[in-house]
């Protein structure tokens, strides 16, 4: 049995349950490009959710899913995913600079400058 | 659809009752993953856990379960592995539960090598009951009863463990969820008495005065006082004072294990004794 949390909404390689993220920040900081981040939300438990900025450059490594102590993150199956037609990105040097400048903005999204 | 945890959890009870960020969410993670992989059927497996937040273990788990006293994990895990020897047992207890309140109990299991995985979640500070000192704090920290920095030698769970006579034992930390999952599935392999030691991290109450506020910060700590057990045996003894060696410590797959002994003591008894019928009670009267 899986919960409809768990199943894929629309081919996604990497999607979240919200009621389960405590906003910790491990996923963001383990992600190698710059996928994730966080934004600025005043009822959650830290002022802060996890946001999904560039699906597109998620290169499939599942290291946010491993380290979430939450069951609140998941990355798609890498054979299901790739016979729907879809693929994960590769790991590219514009992709590493986001998410040291996602980092150096304490775990936040790019947008969201100086909120915390 | 990604890994399938659900099948392995109580869905009714999440979200975790864990802070934010706390590794034993992690380690839970992993254990999953690594039962997963054996593909052991969920009831063959039985999860005793204690008192802590570690207790909590065996609430999220669809597995049999146990939640028991305080530091009694091995004692009620020995009893249920004697009457099912069949059955994979596992131990969850914190660092006060299995070395403090029950450290009696944890050496007498490792003494016995009786066939038990224990996991015990290493957060060097008693984390449920707000930061007093541990049996595992390191010196010099502040704790709730140690203002002025804990003053307390500190206890090696392995040593401790390779010393008592556990025939597994093996340190790791959250931080690599890939290898935490390896070394659960070697520990559920072995036959004998597994100890584990799981570094986990305690931001709240260890880190709020010791300069580790966010759970980023307290890992990075985590990742300074561990090296891999090659890279330590290359130190100097000078660099290793401070330093928590990581990997298989000791593994002896020759130790004999306490249920095969105990099958043995039941066999003998049993040819000795000659079953009781309707004729000896007539004979009796």
């Amino acid at each position: 049995m899986a919960s409809k949390e768990m199943v894929n909404p629309g081919n996604q390689p990497v999607w979240v349950n919200t009621d389960n993220c405590k906003a910790c920040d491990i996923c963001v900081s383990v992600c190698p490009s710059g996928v994730l981040g966080m934004r600025y939300e005043s009822t959650s438990t830290l002022g802060a959710m996890i946001s999904i900025d560039h699906p597109e450059a998620c290169i499939g490594c599942n290291e946010c899913e491993l380290t979430c102590p939450d069951f609140a993150i998941y990355v798609a199956d890498t054979k299901e995913y790739k016979a729907a037609g879809f693929s994960f990105a590769k790991l590219t040097d514009e992709a590493k600079e986001r998410q040291a400048a996602i980092v150096a903005n304490n775990y936040m999204s790019l947008d969201q400058q100086g909120v915390k | 659809m990604a890994f399938n945890y659900d099948k392995y959890l109580r869905l009714e009870k999440m979200p975790t009752l864990w802070c934010w960020g706390c590794g034993d969410g992690v380690i839970l993670k992993a254990f999953v993953r690594a039962v997963e992989k054996m593909g052991i059927p969920q009831d063959d497996i039985c999860v005793v856990s204690g008192i802590g937040c570690s207790g909590r273990f065996s609430s999220y788990v669809d597995f049999n379960t146990v939640h028991t006293t305080h530091g009694r994990t091995v004692a009620y895990a020995t009893g249920i592995k004697l009457a099912c020897p069949t059955k994979h047992v596992i131990c969850v207890a914190g660092d006060g539960d299995a070395l403090a309140i029950g450290g009696n109990h944890t050496i007498h299991g490792c003494r016995r090598n009786i066939d038990i995985t224990m996991i015990i979640i290493n957060n060097f500070i008693y984390g449920l009951t707000n930061s007093q000192t541990s049996p595992t704090t390191p010196k010099g920290m502040w704790t709730v009863s140690q203002k002025s920095g804990n003053i307390d030698p500190t206890f090696d769970t392995c040593d401790l463990a390779i010393a008592a006579g556990a025939s597994f034992v093996a340190r790791e930390s959250m931080l690599d969820p890939k290898k935490l999952e390896k070394i659960f599935i070697k520990a559920m392999e072995h036959k004998g008495f597994a100890c584990l030691d799981i570094l986990s991290n305690c931001h709240i109450n260890l880190g709020r005065k010791n300069k580790m506020v966010s759970a980023m910060d307290n890992l990075k700590w985590i990742e300074s006082i561990t090296a891999p057990k090659k890279k330590y045996d290359a130190m100097t003894p000078e660099e290793q004072l401070n330093i928590l060696p990581t990997g298989i410590l000791k593994q002896d797959t020759e130790a004999d294990e306490y249920c095969d002994m105990y099958a043995e003591v039941i066999k003998f008894h049993q040819g000795k004794r000659k079953a009781i019928t309707q004729d000896d009670f007539a004979k009796k009267i």
